[in-house]
């Protein structure tokens, strides 16, 4: 459905993954990963777009992750 | 340091049996936690690949020595560490709003840079968020596990439950909803949150699809075992790292306004005057520094005005308040000041923590995480007493349990606090006066010193413990 690929499949069992993920929720991480992949895209044609009218684009907020502290 | 001898004295703590990883441990009462050796691989990686010391030098992660004795390691053991201690262990129902927004930003920014490194957080449990000098770090070095190209992320659900389904509660609905987490121990379930949720956060993507539609994708695929194999090896690295900014996003337009408010600004409606409030400080500051305790209990702190006679004077200080907007301005307020020494805390006497989780051994009590060298309860008696009807010597029983040394102070009913407390209603507390107060506490405490406090009818005490 969403860019499946079993070829990783088998021997991807970790026994230190002691939490149970979840069915539902690994299927709705792939679908909120596709959209959100959309959304970039969609976002980086568009300050191309924006680019050839001379319009910068906003700076990326999260630069912040790499935060002060270091 | 620990002394050689055999590993069997050892406790292996309440809390620490889910992880197959390893567990924590007490030996002459030094913390300890095992490493298994079907960890090691992953316990190697987080050392070497220098995540270990981005994380503990940004303050995300409680640092850890490696402990040589051969007694510690035994047979099963791959290493067994000895972490740094937290001064005070506190749960997410007694976190404020943005206390609890910070441990969940804590826990994505860990989770980003351990993606950087090539591993990924196994667990996003609330209760592995602990604050330490006044910021949130993971106090589990466990947690970590070897990136594994195209796996979802294992704690999604996890910290969907934890962190988003009560912080989203408690932006959009009520922020007394963070007491859920007392009732489900493995955070808020999806479907309960999705219910109560008002039905404006559907038009918010975040909300949309890490809470109702995940919500709904639990139930639907609640069995989907192949399915869920299928989707393995179906994210990529950048697919995961925009899922977890995007998760990032969404926690940082939660917000609560903290106004409306009991307590909030109580020191500026208070009949204090001047005078008094500063005579007030200046006693408490001068009996602290003469019993120069170690960690001090504040019960009843409103906002942390008095706390900060001790946490200034960098002794740790739980600074607890029953009223949600209190807490979240001490909160705000220790943050802004970047003070390490103070741990706002939503505690409510009348009703404080209970043992929690598995055989109630799981999360301790909030008096078995005691005691206090020194306990303050200021202008606190006259609310447990007469609106509460707790009898004085219960209230002394209980403080007497919380730690050895008390600074308190007694409110009479002729004080106009107390007249507002008994206009609605019978003054049914013959009991309520100053020689039953000193006679109820004096069998549990000697009496240190005494001082009325100026330009008011109340009483401070330092009372020292029996015990």
């Amino acid at each position: 459905m969403f860019f499946l690929s079993n070829a990783l499949l088998s021997g991807l069992g970790n026994e230190l993954a002691y939490l149970d993920p979840g069915s539902g929720s690994f299927l709705i991480q792939l679908l909120i990963a596709a959209l959100l992949g959309v959304g970039v895209a969609l976002r980086a044609s568009w300050s191309k777009i924006k680019g050839l009218f001379g319009i910068k684009s906003e700076t990326d907020e999260d630069a912040e992750d790499e935060e002060a502290i270091e | 340091m620990p002394k050689t001898k055999k590993p069997s004295s050892s406790i292996k703590l309440g809390a620490s049996f889910r992880d197959p990883s390893g567990f924590l441990f007490t030996d002459e009462g030094i913390l300890y936690r095992k490493v298994n050796h079907n960890y090691a691989e992953n316990y190697d990686c987080l050392m070497e690949s220098g995540l270990y010391a981005k994380l503990v030098k940004a303050g995300l992660l409680i640092s850890h020595q490696e402990v040589k004795q051969a007694w510690a390691k035994g047979d099963t053991a791959y290493k067994v560490l000895r972490p740094e201690l937290v001064p005070f262990i506190s749960y997410p129902y007694e976190w404020a709003f943005s206390q609890y927004k910070d441990a969940a930003l804590a826990t994505l920014s860990i989770q980003k840079r351990a993606l950087k490194e090539g591993m990924s957080l196994k667990d996003a449990s609330a209760y592995n968020i602990q604050f330490v000098d006044g910021r949130p770090a993971l106090i589990d070095t466990l947690s970590f596990e070897i990136y594994q190209e195209g796996q979802p992320w294992v704690a999604y659900k996890q910290f969907c439950q934890h962190f988003l389904a009560p912080l989203a509660l408690m932006a959009f609905k009520d922020v007394r909803l963070s007491q859920l987490m007392r009732i489900y121990i493995d955070g808020i379930p999806l479907d309960l949150a999705s219910q109560i949720l008002p039905g404006s956060t559907r038009l918010k993507f975040g909300l949309l699809t890490h809470i109702h539609v995940h919500a709904g994708a639990q139930k639907r695929y609640a069995d989907a075992e192949e399915e869920r194999a299928g989707m393995r090896g179906g994210m990529s690295k950048q697919a995961l790292t925009n899922l977890i900014e995007n998760l990032q996003a969404t926690v940082r337009k939660l917000d609560w306004d903290a106004g409306g408010t009991e307590w909030g600004n109580y020191y500026d409606i208070t009949n204090y005057s001047d005078v008094a409030f500063v005579h007030k400080k200046e006693v408490i500051a001068g009996w602290v520094e003469r019993v120069k305790p170690g960690l001090v209990l504040d019960l009843g702190a409103n906002n942390g005005e008095f706390s900060r006679i001790a946490s200034d004077r960098e002794i740790y200080t739980v600074s607890s308040d029953f009223d949600p907007t209190a807490v979240e301005q001490n909160y705000r307020r220790m943050r802004k000041g970047k003070e390490k020494h103070l741990l706002p805390l939503l505690v409510d006497l009348i009703n404080p923590s209970p043992a929690l989780g598995w055989a109630n051994r799981e999360r301790d009590s909030f008096g078995q995480r005691g005691p206090a060298d020194m306990v303050f309860a200021l202008a606190l008696i006259h609310h447990l007493a007469i609106s509460n009807n707790v009898p004085l010597s219960l209230l002394a029983e209980y403080f007497a349990s919380l730690g050895q040394w008390l600074i308190i102070e007694f409110v009479p009913k002729s004080d106009s606090q107390v007249q507002k407390l008994l206009k609605s209603r019978e003054d049914v507390f013959n009991e309520y006066t100053r020689e039953s107060f000193e006679q109820a506490f004096e069998a549990y405490y000697v009496i240190n010193e005494v001082i009325l406090i100026e330009e008011t009818k109340r009483t401070l005490y330092l009372l020292q413990n029996r015990e």
